[in-house]
């Protein structure tokens, strides 16, 4: 590409080869991409990139992305303030609102408890959880960390943690997904689902 | 390039990609290994949810000659340890499991024995083990920890003095002392020069040698006097800590919790 290193040019290709899922090839490819394209384009682009570090914040309830004080769920008078479900990412809260059966709020982790990784509860949003809980209005947590072993354990020390406060604590069902087939579901989720059966 | 079996404790998992995902697995055939598994975010791979921590599974790979990642081409579920998710100190005991494998194991340096050992650990902390009599986990964590030792070939010294070698003289006044520096007990003429000497209180000793020996007298351990297990953990954690030259992650997690409780004993942090 001719471009010296440490230029615009190599610069813009090698923060482009950072992202996920991008190598090196296809980094070059955008990098010749925006290099064609109309000033006005990249100009969105560029500042679309920057107002998301910019504007975009924790929301101070649920620690959820938002660009106000509140994000949009907490601030929906509609929403249930009695019941949060907690998350480990945004990503996971998006899953969960897509499915559209949840009417309460959502508490988000910002990850999971993983010791083994240095992840301890210090860097993830349990102190505002327990707070949230503690302010009276909350009477049941549902955990939807992911069903994983530092998901569960995330899990597990959260409901260790909200103990005292005396709060409902519920775990999401897990088992199989609406629309699949017993003959080819794994032996995890069968069992799970047995796990997890309900009366009629 | 040859294509091998194994069984496989994984230790640990990053991702990699968008689907793919590289995991320090270690083995019962080739001690630890670092592997590429191609599409292992996906929910329906090859890979099913056999990559999740702490799970034991037969795994299929390519061994690559050298330096590079192994190439995982099938992985298994053997066996899970869901229970581990609904006792914490059970839950921390079994992550320390995986940071002590991960610290002290080598690539191409099986230890089957130390293997089944470890997932023999597992089982008992996850709840997979019927037994007459349930052994507290933390007592299983030690068993592990003092086993790995051995087995490596740290093994406390206990019969004698550590400095010298003179034999332990059971008459003596006072308690043992034991310094990790010198790695196990130290007789009176060798505490001036080991600094680091601590008292180990008589039932400590015993707790001690009941982990070191092969058999199930560990199981026993500290049975008549809770406060065994609080100085056998402090003073493992201090020789681990000694011989790796930090100290584990986990360990502040373990002392946050207490057995029978559901811990947190304070809020960390
Ligand atoms: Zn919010
Ligand atoms: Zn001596």
């Amino acid at each position: 590409m001719g471009t010296e290193a440490g230029g615009a040019i190599g610069r813009l290709t090698e923060a482009l080869g950072k992202l996920p899922g991008i190598g090196p090839k296809t980094a070059e490819r955008l990098t010749h991409y925006l290099l064609a394209a109309s000033r006005v384009e990249v100009f969105a682009l560029a500042d679309a990139l920057r107002a998301i570090k910019e504007n975009i914040r924790r929301c101070n309830q649920c620690c959820n992305l938002t660009e106000g004080e509140l994000c949009s769920l907490c601030a929906d008078p509609r929403r249930d303030a009695s019941v949060i479900c907690v998350v480990e990412q945004p990503r996971d809260l998006a899953a969960l609102e897509r499915s559209a059966s949840y009417r309460g709020l959502y508490h988000v982790l910002h990850g999971r408890l993983a010791p083994l990784e240095n992840v301890g509860p210090e860097q993830l949003t349990t102190s505002q959880l327990s707070r949230r809980v503690q302010g009276g209005t909350v009477k049941e947590v549902i955990m939807a960390t992911n069903p994983t072993l530092e998901g569960d354990g995330t899990a597990l020390y959260l409901s260790s943690l909200l103990a005292p406060t005396g709060v409902r604590i519920t775990r999401l069902a897990r088992g199989l997904p609406s629309g699949s087939v017993l003959e080819f579901a794994n032996s995890q989720m069968l069992a799970d689902a047995l796990e997890g059966r309900r009366a009629f | 390039m040859a294509t091998e079996k194994a069984q496989a404790l994984v230790l640990r998992t990053t991702d990699w990609s968008e689907t793919s995902r590289i995991a320090t697995l270690w083995t019962r055939e080739f001690g630890k290994v670092r592997v590429l598994a191609k599409g292992g975010r996906r929910l329906k791979s090859a890979f099913e949810n056999a990559l999740d921590l702490l799970t034991l599974c037969s795994i299929v790979l390519i061994r690559k000659s050298s330096g590079g990642l192994d190439l995982l081409t099938e992985a298994q579920v053997v066996q899970r340890f869901p229970r581990l998710g609904t006792h914490l100190p059970s839950l921390y005991g079994a992550y320390y499991v995986a940071e002590l494998l991960d610290a002290w194991t080598e690539e191409n340096d099986p230890h089957p024995g130390l293997f089944d050992l470890a997932v023999e650990t597992l089982r008992g902390l996850g709840g997979a083990i019927q037994e007459a009599e349930p052994v507290r986990s933390g007592l299983r964590v030690m068993r592990f920890e003092m086993q790995l030792l051995c087995e490596l070939g740290y093994c406390p010294v206990l019969e004698g003095c550590a400095g010298c070698g003179t034999a332990r003289n059971e008459g003596a006044p006072g308690p043992a002392l034991f310094s990790v520096a010198a790695g196990g007990l130290v007789c009176p003429a060798c505490q001036p020069v080991q600094r680091d000497r601590q008292a180990l209180s008589p039932a400590g000793l015993r707790a001690l040698e009941a982990l070191a020996q092969p058999g199930e007298a560990w199981r026993l351990a500290g049975r008549d006097d809770p406060a065994v297990d609080a100085e056998v953990r402090r003073l493992l954690g201090q020789y681990v800590t000694y011989l790796q030259g930090r100290r584990p992650r986990l360990l502040s997690y373990l002392e946050s919790v207490d057995e029978n409780g559901t811990g947190p004993k304070r809020e960390r942090g």
